[in-house]
């Protein structure tokens, strides 16, 4: 579109899978008769020859040569539609629906508006209860969200609509803080990759303890309130306010991901930790309340790691290490573990989290030769090893900025798990407040 | 001491067990819903709920660019947004050109960056040497 803009004609092309993404997100972005052609898909994955295929057929969409209609996208003379200029405001329906509870959970369940769980309805008494637990006006502009930044028209947010998908997810008053400040990172909770993307959340600060936040015992588990839902409060909202988590529209993700429901939540178990909380990592107070965001693509256990037999004190971060060695470039490392693992950290001479962060970015390597025939070897060629020998081990993340480390549960045993994500931004609870 | 009555209710066996009501702790009687426990007039009240939307932005249409009237003698930029498989698709297309429009000539480059950045250096170099692009291709 871009291109557009600057008078060079563009022929877009997209495989047939995405067709309804490509329509809608032209006509969103401003040029609903945009000529895009498609082809079969997938395009990954298939041999030159049936990739030679597919421009001597025909695009499924038209029904007519595809490489005609490229040409033709190229060349043939705009129509008026084509031409056309001016503004236009889309409608997202009344302020109200009036109707049985029971009708209003199967509108709001069948319009989109959930995650396929019965909500709270938001009635007015139920969202000025909510509004109760900020001191911030209904009207005051939150942020801007959208299904994946620059692709998609963002779609701005005040803090009564925040509220609103606050009580849809069964939040108290008290954690309508929280909740606005993960509003105002302004990261949608689903994108719409392909890839089915996760986000997680670390919470740091006293408001852990004012609401009661689990960071013990089964910390990332269905254990509590608060825990539950305002994991699931990002959710909502993200589909709700950003215009996320559309199937087939907003939503590309080929096998989805479970974490979506309430998504990673993490109360940093900062009384057991013996290294600093993570948002002091960042700039912030140690009595600030604070929400840190992260997307990614999972959590998995780490206790297939080489190195956690070694005795009297299993070498965590060899295990770290291995199990970062087969995760996607893409996005960075996120160690999560029990105190007890950050405790035999600490015996193991790593005193400060940046000197485990630059141990794991030298460690955690990939070949040469594997980096080369991964996913991301456009990339990789772009990259500073790009001419090292195939043999050669390289660092798998480009820097210690793509490691980070929290500490959470219970010290029933020194256990981690590992995410795929990356660091996004941290928000102030307590300017939410 | 350790209240057994509710460490079963919270394992989800009836504490009636502990009195030795073996009928009403096994019983197989479904358990009313709270929905079905409600009396009808209030299933049937109705209510009032908020639209939990967002605000879409206002649209701006933006007219397309003038098309070439032929793509004879012309240079068109071959661009991957860097998905796998674009550079070979469109490498492909680059030899479906040679044979059937060898007039036309191509230029491959890759898009730096991800999906959604711009790249305006590159987005200079088909202004001022291009006539037309062909971007693919998102899997």
């Amino acid at each position: 579109m871009t291109l557009e803009k600057m008078g060079i004609p563009t022929a877009p092309m997209v495989t047939i899978a995405f067709k309804d993404l490509a329509l809608s997100n032209s006509a969103q972005r401003g040029m609903p008769h945009e000529r895009i052609c498609f082809t079969p898909h997938p395009v990954w994955g298939k041999s030159l020859d049936e990739m030679y295929a597919y421009l001597d057929g025909n695009d499924p969409v038209s029904g007519k040569p595809l490489m005609k209609e490229v040409v033709g996208a190229l060349t043939n003379p705009l129509t008026a539609e084509e031409m056309q200029s001016g503004t236009t405001t889309p409608s997202t329906g009344p302020e109200t629906y009036e109707d049985t509870a029971d009708n209003l959970q199967k509108y709001y369940m069948d319009n989109g508006m959930t995650d396929f769980m019965p909500i709270v309805l938001p009635t007015e008494d139920c969202v000025a209860a909510m509004l109760k637990g900020t001191s911030h006006a209904p009207d005051e502009m939150v942020g801007k969200m959208c299904p994946a930044k620059g692709s998609y028209p963002e779609w701005s947010y005040n803090v009564k609509q925040v509220a609103i998908n606050a009580v849809m997810a069964g939040a108290e008053p008290e954690y309508f803080p929280t909740i606005l400040a993960i509003a105002a990172s302004q990261l949608p909770a689903m994108s719409s990759s392909t890839n089915s993307f996760a986000t997680a959340v670390v919470i740091n600060g006293p408001i852990r303890d004012k609401l009661n936040m689990n960071y013990g015992i089964g910390a990332m588990g269905p254990f509590a309130q608060p825990n539950a839902t305002i994991g699931r409060a990002w959710t909502l909202l993200s589909k709700n306010l950003g215009t996320c988590g559309q199937a087939g529209m907003t939503y590309l993700g080929t096998l989805g991901n479970n974490l979506n429901y309430n998504n990673l939540v993490i109360a940093e178990n900062e009384k057991e930790s013996p290294y600093p909380p993570f948002h002091v990592e960042k700039g912030f107070k140690p009595d600030e309340s604070v929400v840190s965001v992260f997307v990614g693509l999972d959590i998995r256990q780490g206790q297939g790691g080489a190195g956690l037999g070694i005795k009297p004190v299993p070498h965590y971060h060899e295990a770290f290490a291995f199990n970062f060695a087969t995760m996607a470039s893409l996005f960075g490392g996120m160690v999560v573990c029990d105190p007890l693992v950050a405790k035999g950290l600490v015996e193991l001479g790593y005193d400060t989290k940046p000197m485990l962060y630059d141990w794991l970015q030298k460690n955690s390597t990939i070949s040469v030769k594997d980096a080369k025939s991964s996913l991301f070897a456009a990339r990789f060629a772009q990259g500073p090893y790009a001419n090292y020998p195939d043999d050669a081990q390289v660092p798998l993340f480009r820097g210690v900025d793509q490691i980070t480390m929290v500490v959470v549960g219970g010290e029933t045993n020194p256990y981690h798990m590992v995410a795929n994500m990356s660091y996004r931004g941290s928000v102030s609870i307590d300017k939410w407040s | 001491m350790i209240n057994r009555r509710k460490l079963l209710s919270l394992v989800g066996m009836s504490p009636a067990i502990l009195a030795g009501s073996r009928a009403e702790a096994q019983s197989d009687k479904p358990i009313a819903t709270h929905r079905a426990r409600q009396p009808l007039a209030v299933r049937e009240l109705k209510i009032s709920a908020l639209n939990p939307k967002g605000n879409p932005p206002p649209i701006q249409l933006i007219p397309m660019a003038p098309r070439l009237s032929t793509l004879d003698g012309k240079t068109v930029y071959l661009i991957s947004d860097g998905f796998p498989g674009a550079d070979q698709f469109l490498n492909e297309i680059s030899i479906w050109f040679k044979k059937n429009m060898p007039s036309v000539t191509t230029v491959y480059r890759l898009k730096a960056g991800a999906l959604p950045d711009d790249d305006p250096k590159l987005w200079a170099e088909v202004k001022e040497k291009g006539n037309a692009v062909i971007m693919a291709i998102g899997h």
